[in-house]
């Protein structure tokens, strides 16, 4: 995956995320949809971010198959 | 929310941290620092990262996200005093997550890792499922229900022990190096989570920290009641080092010796709700 | 019925049968219907096998007419297991759960491989003896309390006698294949994934709400 749609990925995860937690601070949604933005959002965000930061992509290889 | 969240992933796997070093220790080994698993997840999601050329590809991924899910989830219900079979079904879910890491790369280590995880559903479920010999006494299985009722009645793990040794088992069954931990075993590599490397595996050690927060969480709330926040803090370290010296001390059984003796206490366990449920 | 799974959320009635959700059960449909899409959108995994003697291995490859199948079977199981999830009827329940169990049966006999098959055969025969102890269960109730439905039963008018709740878990138990199967090694001698996914969590998922139902009623 592109690091460019890992950020991408990871910014969508946190905006609805951000915006949840206003909005149920604010009282404007209720709990239940603050926890399903959260509970969809927080992997999303969590994989985004990994992928965006790590080392580099490599190519697809077959399994570990013993030393 | 989010802060709960993170300090529940940071503080469960500080919590594997300390088990890992307890058990060193035990075995006079000087182990690894308590925060290494907290590194450990820092390590892997800046590790190179891509899906094995065998793989199932939409589910190699979709299991880590649904993993992280599930305990996220697990840990609201838990903040917001809900149903314990909601825990169980997470609990259960939480097989399904094993059974696909390790079925969906295409490689025999995570394969049978994942058929281990399937077979020792077989009795970790009806161990889990005892624990509803709480609904006995609380007519509810609401947790903010059961913690009522302990402020009232006093702590359950005084009321019922044999149901809080169910779910001591289930505990013991979900740490790892623990005799009944067969799906990650060496002789399997690493298990079901063989062929999760680099950003996967990252967001199945945050997994791990949610997990092991939100059961020994459960485990507190259930049998000791509330407790001011920093207690049960220092409560779930007290179980942790409990079941570290558990399992430093057990070798781990063979698949079918750990699948026998969690059948029999949880025949055992049967048994007992039922002679409570004569008695009530 | 609120202290069990926790207070329902939403009503769907067709006359008197009603569907419902509870916290408990949107989540086990939630995870069937997940899981469901992943079957649908993925490609079957090529397992990797190990040529004894040698450094050799290769890569088992699952041909296109039993992809298909399989992927059916799965798709179908997924269903059957999200209908098994909400219904609140006890005999809707039994139907989903055979079905269910039917759908696993020919999840694995679609490979072909006589090893697998003979898997297949044998879990084949325990789901239909499975059926038989969870419709006369179902029977059981609809004679002792003159009705099916869960919401009436969790009201405690009627008692539901211990055997039929009994035999419901053993019906149960006999359609659920994986974790009393997954210990035949035979079943996963072919290319699993995604497919057998379906089998472990639909077992599972309707271990959990017949827990749940044999508690309500």
């Amino acid at each position: 995956m592109k690091k460019k749609y890992a950020l991408a990925l990871m910014l969508g995860a946190a905006v609805p995320g951000a915006g949840a937690i206003v909005l149920n601070h604010l009282g404007i949604i209720p709990f239940w949809a603050y926890a399903a933005v959260l509970i969809a959002g927080f992997p999303l965000f969590l994989l985004g971010l990994g992928l965006f930061w790590m080392a580099r992509e490599g190519k697809a290889d077959v399994p570990f198959l013993g030393y | 929310m989010i802060a709960e969240l993170l300090f529940a992933t940071f503080f469960g796997l500080l919590l594997l941290g300390i088990h890992r070093k307890v058990i060193a220790r035990i075995q006079r080994r000087p182990g690894p620092p308590v925060w290494q698993e907290i590194l450990h997840m820092l390590k892997f999601s800046f590790k190179t990262t891509w899906v094995p050329a065998t793989a199932s590809a939409a589910l190699f991924v979709g299991v880590v996200l649904v993993a992280i899910g599930i305990w996220t989830a697990a840990l609201l219900v838990i903040l917001s005093g809900g149903s314990l079979l909601v825990i169980f079904a997470i609990y259960m879910l939480h097989k399904i997550v094993e059974h696909g890491f390790g079925l969906s790369s295409g490689s025999p280590y995570g394969k049978f890792g994942g058929v281990r995880s399937v077979i020792s559903a077989a009795s970790e479920i009806p161990l889990f499922v005892t624990v509803a010999a709480i609904a006995i006494f609380t007519k509810s299985l609401m947790i903010s229900d059961i913690v009522a009722y302990q402020e009232v009645h006093g702590p359950l793990l005084a009321t019922i022990p044999l149901a809080a040794v169910a779910m001591y088992v289930v505990l013991l069954s979900k740490m790892p190096f623990g005799p009944f931990s067969i799906v990650e075993s060496k002789e399997l590599v690493s298990g079901y989570k063989t062929e999760h490397f680099g950003v996967w595996r990252a967001g199945l050690e945050v997994c791990n920290g949610l997990k092991t927060y939100v059961l020994l969480m459960t485990f507190i709330l259930v049998f000791i009641g509330s407790l001011p926040f920093w207690m049960i803090l220092v409560a779930m370290i007290l179980v942790t080092v409990s079941l570290s010296f558990v399992c430093a001390l057990s070798p781990m059984l063979s698949p079918y010796d750990s699948v026998t003796i969690q059948t029999l206490i949880a025949g055992l366990m049967v048994a007992y709700v039922a002679l409570l449920g004569v008695m009530s | 019925m609120n202290e069990i799974g926790g207070a329902p959320l939403f009503f769907l009635e067709f006359g008197d049968i009603v569907i419902y959700f509870t916290p408990f059960t949107l989540t086990l449909f939630l995870l069937a219907l997940v899981f469901s899409v992943f079957v649908l959108v993925s490609r079957p995994e090529r397992q990797i096998d190990i040529a004894f003697g040698g450094d050799a291995y290769y890569a088992k490859e699952i041909s296109l007419s039993e992809l298909r199948f399989r992927r059916f079977m799965s798709i179908a199981c997924g269903l059957a297991c999200m209908g098994a999830m909400v219904t609140g009827d006890v005999f809707d329940f039994t139907l989903f759960v055979s079905l269910v169990g039917i759908c696993n049966v020919g999840i694995v006999a679609a490979v072909r491989s006589r090893h697998v098959q003979n898997a297949a055969y044998q879990y084949g025969l325990v789901a239909l003896a499975g059926t038989v102890p969870m419709f006369a269960a179902a029977a059981m109730v609809a004679a002792t309390t003159g009705t099916l439905s869960m919401l009436e039963l969790a009201k405690g008018t009627a008692t539901v006698p211990v055997a039929a709740r009994a035999l419901l878990v053993l019906g149960v138990m006999g359609e659920g294949m994986a974790p009393f199967y997954a210990a035949k090694a035979e079943m996963f001698r072919a290319p699993g994934a995604p497919y057998v996914i379906m089998c472990s969590l639909s077992s599972l998922l309707i271990f959990l709400r017949v827990a749940e139902v044999i508690l309500l009623i």
